[in-house]
Protein backbone atom coordinates (compact mmCIF):
# COMPACT_ATOMS: atom_id res chain seq x y z
CA UNK A 1 0.00 0.00 0.00
CA UNK A 2 1.64 3.29 -0.83
CA UNK A 3 2.10 5.85 1.63
CA UNK A 4 -0.18 8.36 2.15
CA UNK A 5 0.13 12.02 1.20
CA UNK A 6 -0.28 13.30 4.46
CA UNK A 7 0.10 11.48 8.15
CA UNK A 8 -1.52 13.52 10.99
CA UNK A 9 -0.91 11.62 14.24
CA UNK A 10 -1.64 12.95 17.61
CA UNK A 11 -1.82 16.47 16.51
CA UNK A 12 -2.61 19.19 18.85
CA UNK A 13 -2.02 22.80 18.62
CA UNK A 14 -2.55 25.06 21.78
CA UNK A 15 -2.93 29.09 21.77
CA UNK A 16 -1.66 30.54 24.84
CA UNK A 17 -3.51 33.92 25.78
CA UNK A 18 -2.79 36.12 27.87
CA UNK A 19 -4.64 36.25 31.16
CA UNK A 20 -7.59 33.94 29.25
CA UNK A 21 -7.65 30.35 28.94
CA UNK A 22 -5.42 28.25 26.26
CA UNK A 23 -6.90 27.56 23.08
CA UNK A 24 -6.79 23.81 22.20
CA UNK A 25 -7.03 24.44 18.50
CA UNK A 26 -6.37 21.12 17.44
CA UNK A 27 -7.13 18.34 20.13
CA UNK A 28 -5.44 14.67 19.40
CA UNK A 29 -6.15 14.58 15.83
CA UNK A 30 -5.19 11.20 14.10
CA UNK A 31 -5.95 10.95 10.17
CA UNK A 32 -4.01 9.84 6.81
CA UNK A 33 -4.72 11.65 3.46
CA UNK A 34 -4.63 8.69 0.52
CA UNK A 35 -2.39 10.40 -2.67
CA UNK A 36 -4.49 11.49 -5.59
CA UNK A 37 -7.32 12.30 -3.15
CA UNK A 38 -9.42 15.46 -2.46
CA UNK A 39 -9.59 15.42 1.00
CA UNK A 40 -12.54 18.05 2.55
CA UNK A 41 -12.00 19.59 5.96
CA UNK A 42 -15.12 21.02 7.52
CA UNK A 43 -16.22 22.65 10.60
CA UNK A 44 -17.74 25.45 12.31
CA UNK A 45 -15.39 28.75 12.68
CA UNK A 46 -12.87 27.92 15.11
CA UNK A 47 -13.30 24.56 14.16
CA UNK A 48 -9.26 24.09 13.73
CA UNK A 49 -9.45 23.99 10.21
CA UNK A 50 -7.07 26.59 9.21
CA UNK A 51 -4.96 25.91 12.50
CA UNK A 52 -4.24 22.51 11.16
CA UNK A 53 -3.55 23.73 7.10
CA UNK A 54 -1.15 26.37 8.67
CA UNK A 55 0.67 23.15 10.72
CA UNK A 56 0.85 20.94 7.22
CA UNK A 57 1.55 23.75 5.76
CA UNK A 58 4.60 24.79 8.02
CA UNK A 59 3.16 28.52 8.88
CA UNK A 60 2.83 26.73 12.35
CA UNK A 61 4.24 24.14 14.72
CA UNK A 62 2.16 21.81 16.62
CA UNK A 63 2.26 21.83 20.20
CA UNK A 64 2.39 18.02 20.55
CA UNK A 65 2.13 14.89 17.72
CA UNK A 66 3.61 14.50 14.35
CA UNK A 67 2.25 15.40 10.84
CA UNK A 68 4.11 14.45 7.79
CA UNK A 69 3.69 15.79 4.18
CA UNK A 70 4.76 12.85 1.71
CA UNK A 71 7.10 11.44 4.27
CA UNK A 72 8.41 14.46 4.97
CA UNK A 73 7.55 15.91 8.86
CA UNK A 74 6.39 19.55 9.10
CA UNK A 75 8.58 20.15 11.82
CA UNK A 76 11.92 18.19 11.34
CA UNK A 77 12.08 19.31 7.35
CA UNK A 78 10.06 22.20 6.57
CA UNK A 79 11.74 22.91 3.99
CA UNK A 80 11.18 19.47 2.24
CA UNK A 81 7.55 19.69 3.02
CA UNK A 82 7.49 23.42 1.09
CA UNK A 83 8.99 21.59 -2.18
CA UNK A 84 5.69 19.33 -2.50
CA UNK A 85 2.97 22.13 -1.31
CA UNK A 86 1.50 24.56 -2.80
CA UNK A 87 -1.12 27.02 -0.88
CA UNK A 88 -3.72 29.24 -1.31
CA UNK A 89 -4.17 30.85 2.27
CA UNK A 90 -8.20 32.12 3.46
CA UNK A 91 -6.39 35.66 3.03
CA UNK A 92 -6.56 37.31 -0.83
CA UNK A 93 -2.32 36.87 -0.91
CA UNK A 94 -1.19 39.10 -4.00
CA UNK A 95 1.32 40.79 -5.54
CA UNK A 96 -0.28 44.31 -5.65
CA UNK A 97 2.04 46.13 -7.81
CA UNK A 98 2.85 43.08 -10.47
CA UNK A 99 0.84 42.75 -13.12
CA UNK A 100 -1.37 39.72 -13.47
CA UNK A 101 0.88 37.89 -15.42
CA UNK A 102 3.93 38.89 -13.54
CA UNK A 103 1.83 37.13 -10.50
CA UNK A 104 1.88 34.04 -12.27
CA UNK A 105 5.77 34.08 -12.88
CA UNK A 106 7.11 35.21 -9.83
CA UNK A 107 5.40 32.56 -8.20
CA UNK A 108 6.30 29.98 -10.40
CA UNK A 109 9.69 30.86 -10.34
CA UNK A 110 10.16 30.20 -6.36
CA UNK A 111 8.51 26.78 -7.71
CA UNK A 112 12.06 26.63 -10.28
CA UNK A 113 9.96 27.16 -13.48
CA UNK A 114 12.20 29.01 -16.06
CA UNK A 115 11.23 31.08 -18.40
CA UNK A 116 10.33 29.03 -21.08
CA UNK A 117 7.91 26.87 -18.85
CA UNK A 118 6.59 29.78 -17.07
CA UNK A 119 5.51 31.37 -20.97
CA UNK A 120 4.00 27.91 -21.75
CA UNK A 121 1.82 27.66 -18.59
CA UNK A 122 0.62 30.98 -18.19
CA UNK A 123 -0.75 31.44 -21.34
CA UNK A 124 -2.96 28.49 -20.30
CA UNK A 125 -3.80 29.58 -16.51
CA UNK A 126 -4.48 33.01 -18.08
CA UNK A 127 -6.81 31.39 -20.47
CA UNK A 128 -8.51 28.83 -18.29
CA UNK A 129 -9.06 31.71 -15.28
CA UNK A 130 -10.28 34.00 -17.74
CA UNK A 131 -7.32 36.05 -17.02
CA UNK A 132 -6.36 37.04 -20.55
CA UNK A 133 -7.45 40.50 -21.39
CA UNK A 134 -6.21 41.00 -18.01
CA UNK A 135 -3.05 39.77 -18.24
CA UNK A 136 -0.85 43.33 -17.86
CA UNK A 137 -3.17 44.54 -15.62
CA UNK A 138 -1.91 45.55 -12.40
CA UNK A 139 -3.46 43.30 -9.34
CA UNK A 140 -4.17 46.34 -7.66
CA UNK A 141 -6.49 47.87 -10.25
CA UNK A 142 -8.64 44.55 -10.49
CA UNK A 143 -11.76 43.87 -7.75
CA UNK A 144 -11.62 41.66 -4.97
CA UNK A 145 -12.96 38.74 -6.70
CA UNK A 146 -10.03 38.76 -9.43
CA UNK A 147 -7.55 39.40 -7.23
CA UNK A 148 -8.64 35.87 -5.93
CA UNK A 149 -9.26 34.50 -9.23
CA UNK A 150 -5.09 35.56 -9.69
CA UNK A 151 -4.42 33.87 -6.31
CA UNK A 152 -5.95 30.62 -7.24
CA UNK A 153 -4.69 30.60 -10.67
CA UNK A 154 -1.37 30.52 -9.17
CA UNK A 155 -1.70 26.76 -8.13
CA UNK A 156 -1.88 25.44 -11.57
CA UNK A 157 1.23 27.36 -12.47
CA UNK A 158 3.19 24.36 -11.13
CA UNK A 159 2.56 20.80 -10.53
CA UNK A 160 3.29 20.44 -6.26
CA UNK A 161 2.00 16.67 -5.51
CA UNK A 162 -0.09 18.60 -2.77
CA UNK A 163 -2.31 21.28 -3.28
CA UNK A 164 -3.87 23.20 0.26
CA UNK A 165 -6.77 24.98 -0.51
CA UNK A 166 -8.32 27.35 2.27
CA UNK A 167 -11.75 28.17 1.45
CA UNK A 168 -10.54 28.68 -2.23
CA UNK A 169 -13.60 29.67 -3.48
CA UNK A 170 -15.01 33.15 -1.74
CA UNK A 171 -15.92 35.75 -3.68
CA UNK A 172 -15.61 33.83 -6.98
CA UNK A 173 -18.36 33.46 -9.10
CA UNK A 174 -20.10 30.54 -9.76
CA UNK A 175 -19.10 29.71 -13.27
CA UNK A 176 -15.62 30.31 -12.66
CA UNK A 177 -15.95 28.30 -9.08
CA UNK A 178 -17.63 25.25 -11.15
CA UNK A 179 -14.62 24.95 -13.68
CA UNK A 180 -12.05 25.15 -10.93
CA UNK A 181 -13.60 22.19 -9.15
CA UNK A 182 -13.63 20.73 -12.79
CA UNK A 183 -10.05 21.21 -12.62
CA UNK A 184 -9.15 20.41 -9.05
CA UNK A 185 -11.44 16.71 -10.58
CA UNK A 186 -8.59 16.59 -13.27
CA UNK A 187 -5.56 17.33 -10.77
CA UNK A 188 -6.77 14.71 -8.80
CA UNK A 189 -7.56 12.20 -11.34
CA UNK A 190 -3.68 12.80 -12.20
CA UNK A 191 -2.70 11.94 -9.21
CA UNK A 192 -2.43 15.20 -7.00
CA UNK A 193 -3.53 15.21 -3.58
CA UNK A 194 -5.75 18.23 -2.73
CA UNK A 195 -6.78 19.28 0.92
CA UNK A 196 -9.31 22.08 1.19
CA UNK A 197 -11.57 23.94 3.84
CA UNK A 198 -14.75 24.99 2.98
CA UNK A 199 -18.08 26.37 4.19
CA UNK A 200 -20.23 25.61 1.50
CA UNK A 201 -21.36 22.16 1.95
CA UNK A 202 -22.32 21.71 -1.46
CA UNK A 203 -18.79 21.92 -2.27
CA UNK A 204 -17.30 19.41 -0.33
CA UNK A 205 -19.89 17.28 -1.36
CA UNK A 206 -19.55 17.59 -4.89
CA UNK A 207 -15.69 17.43 -4.52
CA UNK A 208 -14.34 15.56 -2.16
CA UNK A 209 -13.60 12.35 -1.94
CA UNK A 210 -12.95 12.02 2.12
CA UNK A 211 -14.38 14.57 4.80
CA UNK A 212 -13.43 15.30 8.02
CA UNK A 213 -15.65 17.13 10.04
CA UNK A 214 -13.48 18.78 13.02
CA UNK A 215 -15.25 20.33 15.72
CA UNK A 216 -13.82 21.97 18.48
CA UNK A 217 -10.17 20.70 17.15
CA UNK A 218 -11.16 17.21 17.08
CA UNK A 219 -13.11 14.57 14.59
CA UNK A 220 -16.56 14.72 14.34
CA UNK A 221 -16.46 12.47 11.58
CA UNK A 222 -14.67 11.00 9.08
CA UNK A 223 -15.29 9.11 5.69
CA UNK A 224 -16.76 9.89 2.07
CA UNK A 225 -20.17 11.48 1.93
CA UNK A 226 -21.98 7.81 1.55
CA UNK A 227 -19.94 6.60 4.90
CA UNK A 228 -21.27 10.22 6.28
CA UNK A 229 -24.87 9.93 5.50
CA UNK A 230 -24.75 6.69 7.01
CA UNK A 231 -24.42 8.17 10.40
CA UNK A 232 -26.88 10.12 10.00
CA UNK A 233 -29.73 7.22 9.25
CA UNK A 234 -32.75 8.49 10.60
CA UNK A 235 -32.18 12.10 9.86
CA UNK A 236 -34.68 13.47 7.42
CA UNK A 237 -35.33 16.72 5.28
CA UNK A 238 -39.26 17.27 5.11
CA UNK A 239 -40.09 20.86 2.91
CA UNK A 240 -43.62 21.19 2.82
CA UNK A 241 -45.17 24.52 0.89
CA UNK A 242 -48.63 25.45 1.78
CA UNK A 243 -50.96 27.87 -0.10
CA UNK A 244 -50.96 29.84 3.07
CA UNK A 245 -48.51 29.46 6.05
CA UNK A 246 -50.83 27.65 8.91
CA UNK A 247 -51.03 29.86 12.07
CA UNK A 248 -48.37 28.44 15.00
CA UNK A 249 -46.47 25.98 13.20
CA UNK A 250 -43.39 27.44 13.58
CA UNK A 251 -44.12 26.84 17.34
CA UNK A 252 -45.17 23.27 17.01
CA UNK A 253 -42.14 22.33 14.95
CA UNK A 254 -39.62 23.87 17.27
CA UNK A 255 -41.03 21.94 19.87
CA UNK A 256 -40.11 18.76 18.39
CA UNK A 257 -36.35 19.95 18.80
CA UNK A 258 -35.56 19.83 14.95
CA UNK A 259 -31.96 20.01 13.75
CA UNK A 260 -32.62 22.78 11.20
CA UNK A 261 -35.57 24.87 10.59
CA UNK A 262 -36.67 27.49 8.39
CA UNK A 263 -39.95 29.19 7.23
CA UNK A 264 -39.79 31.07 4.18
CA UNK A 265 -42.90 32.74 3.04
CA UNK A 266 -45.61 29.92 2.79
CA UNK A 267 -42.63 26.85 2.80
CA UNK A 268 -41.26 25.09 5.47
CA UNK A 269 -38.21 23.54 5.42
CA UNK A 270 -37.28 20.97 8.43
CA UNK A 271 -34.84 19.04 9.56
CA UNK A 272 -35.73 16.25 11.98
CA UNK A 273 -34.06 12.94 13.98
CA UNK A 274 -36.89 10.15 13.74
CA UNK A 275 -37.87 6.55 13.20
CA UNK A 276 -39.64 5.70 9.68
CA UNK A 277 -42.93 5.69 11.91
CA UNK A 278 -42.25 9.08 13.60
CA UNK A 279 -41.29 10.98 10.68
CA UNK A 280 -44.55 9.40 8.90
CA UNK A 281 -46.36 10.83 12.08
CA UNK A 282 -44.77 14.31 11.42
CA UNK A 283 -45.35 14.13 7.98
CA UNK A 284 -49.46 13.65 8.30
CA UNK A 285 -49.73 15.95 10.74
CA UNK A 286 -48.36 18.62 8.83
CA UNK A 287 -50.17 17.63 5.91
CA UNK A 288 -53.15 18.31 8.44
CA UNK A 289 -52.70 21.90 9.11
CA UNK A 290 -53.46 23.46 5.67
CA UNK A 291 -53.92 22.96 2.02
CA UNK A 292 -50.12 21.41 0.95
CA UNK A 293 -48.76 22.23 -2.59
CA UNK A 294 -46.06 20.58 -2.36
CA UNK A 295 -44.40 17.65 0.18
CA UNK A 296 -40.93 16.83 -0.19
CA UNK A 297 -38.81 14.06 2.35
CA UNK A 298 -35.73 12.99 1.42
CA UNK A 299 -32.30 11.70 3.28
CA UNK A 300 -30.27 14.49 5.19
CA UNK A 301 -27.94 16.80 3.44
CA UNK A 302 -24.60 16.57 4.35
CA UNK A 303 -25.34 19.87 6.05
CA UNK A 304 -27.97 17.91 8.19
CA UNK A 305 -25.33 16.21 9.12
CA UNK A 306 -22.93 18.73 9.84
CA UNK A 307 -25.07 20.93 12.21
CA UNK A 308 -25.96 17.71 13.96
CA UNK A 309 -22.46 16.58 14.23
CA UNK A 310 -21.13 20.57 15.40
CA UNK A 311 -24.18 21.67 17.16
CA UNK A 312 -22.54 22.18 20.17
CA UNK A 313 -21.53 25.41 18.89
CA UNK A 314 -17.82 26.60 18.14
CA UNK A 315 -15.58 28.33 21.09
CA UNK A 316 -15.37 31.66 20.22
CA UNK A 317 -12.41 33.51 19.71
CA UNK A 318 -10.83 30.60 18.22
CA UNK A 319 -11.06 31.23 14.16
CA UNK A 320 -9.72 34.72 15.17
CA UNK A 321 -6.41 33.25 16.45
CA UNK A 322 -5.72 31.22 13.13
CA UNK A 323 -6.72 34.43 11.34
CA UNK A 324 -4.12 36.21 12.44
CA UNK A 325 -1.77 33.08 12.95
CA UNK A 326 -1.61 33.30 16.76
CA UNK A 327 1.23 32.03 18.96
CA UNK A 328 1.36 28.71 20.86
CA UNK B 1 16.40 29.61 -10.63
CA UNK B 2 17.58 29.24 -7.01
CA UNK B 3 15.06 30.36 -4.08
CA UNK B 4 17.25 33.14 -3.11
CA UNK B 5 17.60 34.24 -7.05
CA UNK B 6 13.70 34.09 -6.88
CA UNK B 7 13.04 36.24 -3.97
CA UNK B 8 15.62 38.60 -5.73
CA UNK B 9 13.71 38.47 -8.88
CA UNK B 10 10.62 39.37 -6.99
CA UNK B 11 12.19 42.32 -5.07
CA UNK B 12 13.66 43.65 -8.47
CA UNK B 13 10.42 43.16 -9.99
CA UNK B 14 8.23 45.18 -7.90
CA UNK B 15 10.82 48.34 -7.22
CA UNK B 16 11.33 48.67 -11.06
CA UNK B 17 7.17 49.07 -11.02
CA UNK B 18 8.26 52.49 -9.30
CA UNK B 19 11.37 53.68 -12.04
CA UNK B 20 11.03 57.52 -9.53
CA UNK B 21 11.66 55.20 -6.33
CA UNK B 22 15.17 53.93 -7.69
CA UNK B 23 16.09 56.83 -9.37
CA UNK B 24 15.53 58.67 -5.98
CA UNK B 25 17.80 55.77 -3.82
CA UNK B 26 20.63 56.21 -6.36
CA UNK B 27 20.64 59.77 -6.50
CA UNK B 28 19.57 61.47 -3.39
CA UNK B 29 23.07 61.03 -1.24
CA UNK B 30 24.49 62.90 -3.58
CA UNK B 31 22.00 65.58 -3.47
CA UNK B 32 22.24 65.63 0.38
CA UNK B 33 26.21 65.86 -0.02
CA UNK B 34 25.08 68.57 -2.26
CA UNK B 35 23.10 70.68 -0.54
CA UNK B 36 23.79 70.09 2.56
CA UNK B 37 27.75 69.08 3.03
CA UNK B 38 28.44 71.87 1.04
CA UNK B 39 26.29 74.25 2.60
CA UNK B 40 27.77 73.05 5.89
CA UNK B 41 31.10 73.46 4.46
CA UNK B 42 30.42 77.27 3.21
CA UNK B 43 28.13 77.98 6.14
CA UNK B 44 30.46 76.69 9.38
CA UNK B 45 33.72 75.84 7.58
CA UNK B 46 34.64 72.83 10.44
CA UNK B 47 37.70 74.32 11.52
CA UNK B 48 40.00 71.56 13.11
CA UNK B 49 38.74 68.97 10.46
CA UNK B 50 41.43 67.43 8.38
CA UNK B 51 39.51 68.12 5.13
CA UNK B 52 36.85 69.81 3.79
CA UNK B 53 33.86 69.04 4.95
CA UNK B 54 31.88 67.51 1.72
CA UNK B 55 34.93 65.34 1.91
CA UNK B 56 34.30 64.43 5.64
CA UNK B 57 30.95 63.83 4.93
CA UNK B 58 31.05 61.86 2.24
CA UNK B 59 31.06 58.49 4.09
CA UNK B 60 28.49 60.40 6.63
CA UNK B 61 26.14 60.03 3.54
CA UNK B 62 27.03 56.81 2.07
CA UNK B 63 26.32 55.24 5.72
CA UNK B 64 22.97 57.67 5.55
CA UNK B 65 22.03 56.26 2.65
CA UNK B 66 22.50 52.60 3.25
CA UNK B 67 20.80 53.06 6.78
CA UNK B 68 17.72 54.51 4.56
CA UNK B 69 17.65 51.75 1.85
CA UNK B 70 17.49 49.05 4.82
CA UNK B 71 14.54 50.82 6.68
CA UNK B 72 12.55 51.32 3.49
CA UNK B 73 13.39 47.63 2.82
CA UNK B 74 12.36 46.37 6.26
CA UNK B 75 9.08 48.53 5.53
CA UNK B 76 8.00 46.46 3.10
CA UNK B 77 7.32 43.70 5.30
CA UNK B 78 4.20 45.40 6.06
CA UNK B 79 3.43 46.33 2.86
CA UNK B 80 3.51 42.19 1.78
CA UNK B 81 1.29 41.85 5.42
CA UNK B 82 -1.38 43.99 4.05
CA UNK B 83 -1.20 42.26 0.17
CA UNK B 84 -1.57 39.00 2.15
CA UNK B 85 1.76 37.72 0.36
CA UNK B 86 3.81 37.64 3.24
CA UNK B 87 2.23 34.31 4.57
CA UNK B 88 1.83 32.85 0.89
CA UNK B 89 5.60 33.26 0.17
CA UNK B 90 6.22 31.59 3.98
CA UNK B 91 4.86 28.79 2.02
CA UNK B 92 6.89 28.84 -0.98
CA UNK B 93 10.12 26.36 -1.23
CA UNK B 94 12.67 29.12 0.38
CA UNK B 95 14.50 28.57 3.95
CA UNK B 96 13.82 31.82 5.97
CA UNK B 97 17.57 32.47 5.48
CA UNK B 98 17.07 32.91 1.88
CA UNK B 99 14.13 34.64 2.56
CA UNK B 100 15.90 37.71 4.46
CA UNK B 101 18.67 37.84 2.17
CA UNK B 102 17.12 37.23 -0.88
CA UNK B 103 14.95 40.45 -0.28
CA UNK B 104 18.21 42.58 0.91
CA UNK B 105 20.47 41.42 -1.58
CA UNK B 106 18.54 43.39 -4.60
CA UNK B 107 18.59 46.29 -2.33
CA UNK B 108 22.36 45.97 -1.57
CA UNK B 109 22.81 45.88 -5.54
CA UNK B 110 21.15 49.55 -5.26
CA UNK B 111 23.22 50.53 -2.61
CA UNK B 112 26.46 49.44 -4.82
CA UNK B 113 24.91 51.41 -7.47
CA UNK B 114 24.19 54.69 -5.25
CA UNK B 115 27.41 54.31 -3.70
CA UNK B 116 29.63 54.32 -7.07
CA UNK B 117 27.73 57.27 -8.80
CA UNK B 118 28.06 59.13 -4.94
CA UNK B 119 31.74 58.81 -4.82
CA UNK B 120 32.75 59.37 -8.40
CA UNK B 121 30.27 62.43 -8.62
CA UNK B 122 31.75 63.74 -5.86
CA UNK B 123 35.09 63.34 -7.00
CA UNK B 124 34.19 64.71 -10.39
CA UNK B 125 32.48 67.98 -8.77
CA UNK B 126 33.49 69.11 -5.60
CA UNK B 127 37.07 67.55 -5.72
CA UNK B 128 36.69 65.02 -3.15
CA UNK B 129 40.12 63.28 -2.88
CA UNK B 130 39.49 59.85 -3.21
CA UNK B 131 41.95 56.48 -1.91
CA UNK B 132 40.65 54.21 -5.18
CA UNK B 133 42.78 51.25 -3.66
CA UNK B 134 39.98 51.11 -1.08
CA UNK B 135 37.36 51.18 -2.96
CA UNK B 136 36.93 47.00 -2.66
CA UNK B 137 36.75 47.90 1.22
CA UNK B 138 34.26 50.60 0.52
CA UNK B 139 31.94 47.93 -1.38
CA UNK B 140 32.60 45.79 1.50
CA UNK B 141 31.16 48.00 3.58
CA UNK B 142 28.51 49.04 1.74
CA UNK B 143 26.82 45.50 1.33
CA UNK B 144 27.75 44.30 4.83
CA UNK B 145 26.30 47.69 6.33
CA UNK B 146 23.25 47.39 4.21
CA UNK B 147 22.48 43.91 4.53
CA UNK B 148 23.15 44.75 8.69
CA UNK B 149 20.95 47.73 9.35
CA UNK B 150 18.10 45.60 7.07
CA UNK B 151 18.43 42.43 9.80
CA UNK B 152 18.35 44.96 12.22
CA UNK B 153 15.51 47.05 11.43
CA UNK B 154 14.21 43.26 10.32
CA UNK B 155 13.55 42.45 13.82
CA UNK B 156 11.46 45.30 14.27
CA UNK B 157 9.54 45.09 11.20
CA UNK B 158 8.67 41.48 12.22
CA UNK B 159 8.11 41.58 15.50
CA UNK B 160 5.67 45.00 15.98
CA UNK B 161 2.35 44.35 13.94
CA UNK B 162 1.67 47.75 13.58
CA UNK B 163 2.99 49.88 10.64
CA UNK B 164 2.36 53.32 12.93
CA UNK B 165 4.43 51.77 15.80
CA UNK B 166 7.34 50.91 13.46
CA UNK B 167 7.49 54.04 12.06
CA UNK B 168 7.61 55.49 15.23
CA UNK B 169 10.44 53.08 15.84
CA UNK B 170 12.07 54.02 13.02
CA UNK B 171 12.13 57.79 13.54
CA UNK B 172 13.61 57.27 16.85
CA UNK B 173 16.23 55.07 15.37
CA UNK B 174 17.24 58.12 12.96
CA UNK B 175 17.39 60.36 15.79
CA UNK B 176 19.57 58.15 17.93
CA UNK B 177 21.62 56.44 15.95
CA UNK B 178 22.19 59.32 13.11
CA UNK B 179 23.31 62.13 15.75
CA UNK B 180 24.72 60.25 18.64
CA UNK B 181 27.58 59.15 15.69
CA UNK B 182 30.23 60.32 13.70
CA UNK B 183 27.47 61.02 10.50
CA UNK B 184 27.64 64.43 10.73
CA UNK B 185 31.07 65.36 12.44
CA UNK B 186 33.53 64.35 14.33
CA UNK B 187 33.19 62.81 17.87
CA UNK B 188 36.64 63.80 19.67
CA UNK B 189 35.21 67.41 20.22
CA UNK B 190 31.72 66.09 22.11
CA UNK B 191 30.92 65.80 25.58
CA UNK B 192 32.03 62.69 27.29
CA UNK B 193 28.51 60.77 27.45
CA UNK B 194 27.50 61.84 24.47
CA UNK B 195 31.16 60.67 22.94
CA UNK B 196 30.59 57.92 24.76
CA UNK B 197 27.29 56.76 22.98
CA UNK B 198 28.76 57.73 19.99
CA UNK B 199 31.43 54.96 20.03
CA UNK B 200 29.10 51.94 20.83
CA UNK B 201 26.74 53.16 18.24
CA UNK B 202 26.92 50.74 15.05
CA UNK B 203 26.91 53.41 13.03
CA UNK B 204 29.72 55.26 14.18
CA UNK B 205 31.71 51.59 13.35
CA UNK B 206 30.34 52.11 9.69
CA UNK B 207 30.80 55.52 8.67
CA UNK B 208 34.08 55.91 10.07
CA UNK B 209 35.01 52.53 8.09
CA UNK B 210 33.53 54.34 4.95
CA UNK B 211 35.79 57.33 5.95
CA UNK B 212 38.59 55.30 5.53
CA UNK B 213 37.78 53.70 2.99
CA UNK B 214 36.77 56.56 0.91
CA UNK B 215 39.71 60.05 2.13
CA UNK B 216 41.77 57.49 3.73
CA UNK B 217 40.57 58.90 6.93
CA UNK B 218 40.98 56.87 10.28
CA UNK B 219 43.05 54.95 12.52
CA UNK B 220 44.20 51.70 10.52
CA UNK B 221 44.01 49.53 13.84
CA UNK B 222 40.30 51.01 15.10
CA UNK B 223 38.85 51.20 11.80
CA UNK B 224 39.42 46.85 11.68
CA UNK B 225 38.39 46.91 15.16
CA UNK B 226 35.26 49.17 14.37
CA UNK B 227 35.08 46.94 10.73
CA UNK B 228 34.86 43.54 13.33
CA UNK B 229 32.44 44.99 15.43
CA UNK B 230 29.71 45.97 12.86
CA UNK B 231 30.11 42.27 11.16
CA UNK B 232 29.15 40.76 14.58
CA UNK B 233 26.55 43.77 14.67
CA UNK B 234 25.22 42.48 11.35
CA UNK B 235 25.68 38.35 12.05
CA UNK B 236 23.68 39.14 15.80
CA UNK B 237 21.12 41.04 13.66
CA UNK B 238 20.42 38.35 10.90
CA UNK B 239 20.28 35.90 13.62
CA UNK B 240 17.48 37.98 15.31
CA UNK B 241 16.11 38.84 12.87
CA UNK B 242 15.39 35.28 11.81
CA UNK B 243 14.55 33.73 15.15
CA UNK B 244 11.47 36.66 14.80
CA UNK B 245 10.44 35.24 11.27
CA UNK B 246 10.50 31.57 12.20
CA UNK B 247 8.09 32.47 15.05
CA UNK B 248 5.72 34.27 12.18
CA UNK B 249 5.73 30.64 10.36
Amino acid sequence: MPEPAIRVHNLVKLYARRRQPTIRAIDLLTFDVARGSIFGLLGPNGAGKTTLLRVLSTLARPTSGAASVLGHDVVASPLEVRRRISVVIQETAVELFLTVRDNLGTFARFHGLGDAGIRTRAERVLEDFGLASEAHRKVMDLSGGYRRRVQVAKVFMVDTPVVFLDEFSTGMDPVLKRSVMEKLRREAAAGRTIVLTTQILGEAEELCDDILILNRGRQAARGDLHTLKLLSQGVYDVTVTFDRLPPGIEDELAARGPIRLSITQSTVEVTLKEDDDGILAVVGALARRGRVLRLEVGGASLEDIFVELTKEGPRVGADTEDHHGGRA
Amino acid sequence: MSALSAVMYREGKIRATNALFIFWDVVYPLGYLLVFGVGMNKALGFSGLPTDYHAFFLAGVLGMAGFGIASNTAWSFFMDRDNGIFYEMLTYPISRAEYLLGKVLFNVAIGLVQAFITVLLARALLGVPLRPDRFPLLAAAVVVGTAGWFFFYAIFALAIRRNDAFNTVTSIFYFVFLFASSMFYPIDPLPVAFRAVALVNPITWHVDVMRFATIGLGDPRSVALEAAGFVAFTLVSFAGALLVLRREG
